[in-house]
């Protein structure tokens, strides 16, 4: 009993990104209808056939029904309680980061993201989305002697409307489902990535999200286009601040692999999830996808969801080009009252395409982890093969973990394999480890890292040890 | 649909029983099931029209049974026959259940039904009339081995319930053969009921003719350390679908099950399967496999609940599948839902066709495709063949389905 009461203390830590920047923000009213729509777009200065996109996607969403399949049980959304456009007010155009509110330099300086010179040492470019806004790019020159375009989505719409109109919409359609219209009909920023081909692009790229006005939502829209034979490896984190009232945020990624290209699109979120009485907290609703257009081509997905009151995500892969390959791994931590409905969906298109899941999900306090994953194998795609994997972990009596795989096959000569299993933290491993003098939140921690490995191993080194780090916090502190 | 038209209308309400009456009531606001929920969402519209699309009927002509009776003292009952059931032996008993206590049971079962999953035993109980009833109490011990038929009449859609109560410490074999006619559907329905300490090796074989569908539902609860063995099969139906329902009403109780489903032509078979764990130390051991050729299509869906009470619960389940065709295809979905977290639960799902490699080997062995490819298959049956209570020299499954493929 003793036992059971260290671990749901161990897995209590407060939330250490709760702060407020205070500066000045440009917004507008709340509320949604076709002149916000116009406004936003006429404030971005965008084209006609974005604001045309915006404006039939709106026309679908107000046709669609808010999806309740996952049962969530979230309080009903407002959406005209809701602020869709919020950039921070800037006296003049910036020329350099010293230029840059220091303020906001700090807000990201607390979050631990160095958008400063030590970056430069790090090898690592920065676009850094504050409140729906691109506030500096950082690397841009460097990555521009490769013809890498890495920069915001409206400075892509501005200079490169070309490639814009050519694959937004195209991977995720604005029909796709509620909340991917909802973000193509008001997305304000997000990151945009072309790489050219036979480009290897010399650095990973990374953006952080960061939420901060209590009452905008974010409606960030990314797209990574990865052209014949080249490669990229792009990182996203998400930390925000705490707020009392539930934040939205519909996100829409996609990603674009032409043939031999691949991409490996990494996520750590660890945003605010609500106190332990469920209060506040990130609604977490992201449409991600990828399409393997190319033969060989390849995308991976890894993440580590640590936050949000609620997850809704299932990052998925399309793979049409021959021998394409298809690639999932996911760790998610949910404790308190959190929900996380997160898995993925692979469908096999082409043939000999290859797709492997695993997954990872641990569950303490009153928490819900479920995965949710779709295997598919098309009529066309003879010699294809999927591996699956779901482990969860369940710390406490009171959390639950689902697995809700399915799986269709059409091709007799494809393999499908899934296998999942549940367990609890072992009370023999824990008594080894800590008669050889470990610590018990360390003997916790460990095994918990242990069981992650597979997932940690797949993301890019800065990553792993941020991602190890964050569930050492959420699993460390409050006692001893 | 005339039989959908009756529900709706509550035709002939007099004449009707109070069963009747209850599973109407709870039908008539929605007489078919929601197609877009999860049971239901995968099973072939015009197949399942087509099932209510046969005349009601009561009467049970004479059939054929599939195999012998044996010389030994084996207890053969048909579903239908009207008469009187009542065995009293030295070491047990066999007493058909008085009416009293079957609607008492009844009407306790329909209480807790969801309109949408237990339609089919809705539909079943709103058709029956006691006549196509049988319940049996069972007890004592070194009872013969139970063969238990139900059977469908061509062009015409029929209706039986089998209800089993297991007394203390009993321990029985049961067959329960379930043969559909051509241009027919069966809709069958058996309730278990598992006392303390009982424990049954219950074979379900069901198979078809030309153009028969099915409707087989089986629902168990299990008490204290009760030992239920499930052995299926399940082929030859144009349109079939198995749905077993388990609940381990207090934990401490063991559950095998081994199922299997074998699709040719344009056939559809479904399997669903729904374990509720509600006590502590539960244990579930499932396999279930399918097989699927031609144009057609194999479904399994299994789900596994383990709240919080249900601690120290040990279940496993495995989908495997055969996919022979380019123009087959397979559903499987097993699904775990867990909220206790002293458990051990795993599921696994595969996919694939024939070994290759296994194949080879054996050709370079002098053995031709055929030969081997059922050599192959006979092994994949075989598991499943070897659970369902009937010894081979009385009636040689494995043969009948390898003639079948």
């Amino acid at each position: 009993m003793v036992k059971e009461n260290l671990v749901k203390d161990v897995v209590k830590e407060p939330y250490k990104y709760g702060f407020v920047t205070d500066i000045e923000t440009e917004k507008i009213e709340k509320g949604l209808n076709e002149d916000i729509i116009r406004l936003i777009s006429q404030k971005k200065e965008e084209p006609k056939f974005l604001l045309d996109f915006r404006l039939k996607a709106f026309k679908k969403w107000q046709k669609m029904k808010e999806p309740d399949w996952a049962g969530l049980g979230y309080e009903k959304i407002d959406y005209q309680d809701i602020i869709y456009y919020s950039a921070p007010k800037q006296k003049e155009k910036i020329s350099s980061l010293d230029e840059v509110d220091p303020k906001l330099l700090e807000t990201f300086d607390k979050l631990g993201i160095p958008l400063t010179e030590q970056k430069k040492l790090t090898n690592v470019a920065v676009d850094a989305v504050f409140d729906s806004v691109s506030i500096a790019t950082t690397f841009r020159e460097e990555l521009a002697e490769h013809g890498v375009i890495f920069c915001s989505i409206s400075e892509a719409v501005k200079n490169h409307a070309d490639l814009i109109e050519k694959y937004l919409g195209t991977v995720v359609p604005a029909s796709d489902n509620y909340f991917a219209a909802l973000n193509s009909a008001v997305f304000s920023d997000g990151s945009f990535v072309y790489i050219p081909k036979g480009v290897t692009c010399p650095m990973d790229l990374s953006s952080y999200f960061r939420i901060n006005s209590g009452d905008s939502g974010q409606f960030e829209r990314t797209l990574i286009i990865a052209e014949e034979s080249s490669s990229v490896s792009y990182l996203e984190g998400c930390t925000a601040p705490m707020f009392d009232t539930n934040t939205l945020h519909a996100a829409v990624v996609e990603l674009i692999a032409l043939d031999d290209a691949s991409i490996k699109y990494s996520t750590v979120q660890n945003w605010y999830a609500g106190d332990e009485k469920g209060i506040g907290g990130i609604f977490n609703f992201v449409t991600k996808r990828g399409k393997c257009l190319g033969k060989r081509s390849k995308i991976s997905w890894s993440q580590v969801e640590t936050g949000s009151a609620i997850t809704w995500k299932y990052p998925s892969c399309l793979l049409l080009g021959e021998e394409s390959v298809g690639e999932f791994y996911s760790v998610a931590l949910t404790n308190n009252l959190q929900q996380a409905d997160t898995g993925t969906k692979m469908i096999h298109i082409g043939p000999k395409t290859k797709s492997t899941i695993v997954s990872k999900g641990i569950s303490a306090g009153n928490s819900k982890n479920s995965y949710r994953g779709l295997v598919k194998i098309g009529t066309k795609a003879t010699g294809s093969r999927n591996y699956s994997q779901c482990d969860s972990m369940l710390i406490g009596d009171q959390a639950s973990a689902n697995t809700f795989p399915y799986i269709k096959s059409q091709q007799p000569n494809s393999e499908i394999e899934h296998e999942a299993s549940t367990c609890r933290i072992s009370e023999d491993q824990l008594f080894y480890l800590q008669s050889r003098g470990i610590e018990f939140e360390e003997a916790v921690s460990m095994m918990v890292s242990g069981f992650c490995r597979d997932v940690f191993n797949q993301l890019p080194m800065e990553f792993a040890a941020e991602a190890d780090k964050l569930l050492a916090l959420k699993l460390e502190g409050s006692v001893g | 649909m005339e039989i959908i038209e009756k529900i709706k209308t509550k035709q002939s309400q007099d004449s009707l029983t109070e069963i009747q009456k209850i599973c109407l009531d709870k039908l008539q606001p929605s007489p078919l099931p929601n197609p877009k929920s999860e049971q239901w969402r995968l099973s072939n519209k015009s197949k399942f029209s087509n099932f209510l699309n046969y005349p009601f009927n009561e009467k049970n002509p004479k059939f054929d049974t599939p195999f012998p009776k044996s010389s030994q003292s084996t207890i053969r009952l048909v579903i239908g026959d009207s008469c009187q059931f009542n065995l009293i032996e030295e070491n047990y008993s066999i007493k058909q259940l008085s009416e009293d206590k079957l609607v008492k049971y009844i009407k306790e079962q329909i209480s807790c039904f969801d309109e949408n999953e237990n339609w089919s035993d809705l539909l079943n109980l709103s058709l029956n009339c006691t006549k196509n009833t049988l319940g049996l109490k069972i007890n004592g011990s070194e009872i013969p081995p139970i063969e238990i038929f139900s059977h469908a009449s061509s062009n015409s859609l029929n209706a039986k319930t089998l209800i089993i109560f297991l007394e203390k410490n009993c321990d029985i074999n049961l067959l329960q053969v379930n043969l559909g006619k051509e241009n027919s559907s069966l809709s069958q329905s058996t309730f278990f009921f598992l006392e303390e300490n009982s424990s049954v090796n219950h074979g379900v074989v069901s198979y078809g003719e030309n153009k028969s569908n099915l409707l087989n539902s089986l629902n168990v609860i299990q008490q204290n350390n009760s030992e239920y063995n499930l052995g299926s099969l399940h082929f030859k139906f144009n349109f079939a679908r198995f749905e077993i329902r388990i609940k381990q009403s207090e934990g401490n109780a063991k559950t095998n099950i081994k199922s299997m489903q074998i699709t040719k032509k344009d056939e559809q078979i479904s399997t669903f399967t729904k374990i509720d764990f509600n006590g502590p130390n539960g244990f579930l051991d499932q396999i279930n496999k399918s097989l699927a050729d031609d144009k057609s299509h194999a479904i399994f869906e299994g789900s596994i609940i383990v709240p919080k009470i249900a601690q120290k619960t040990d279940a496993s389940q495995l989908s495997r599948n055969l996919l022979l065709s380019n123009l087959a295809q397979i559903d499987t979905k097993p699904q775990l839902e867990i909220i206790a977290d002293d458990v051990k639960c795993k599921h696994g799902a595969t996919i694939s066709q024939l070994n290759e490699e296994e194949l080879f080997y054996m050709r370079t062995r002098g053995i031709t495709l055929t030969e081997a490819s059922k050599l192959q298959l006979s092994s994949y049956f075989q598991e499943i063949i070897s659970f369902i209570p009937v010894s081979k020299d009385r009636w040689d499954l494995l043969d009948k389905l390898l003639q079948e493929n």
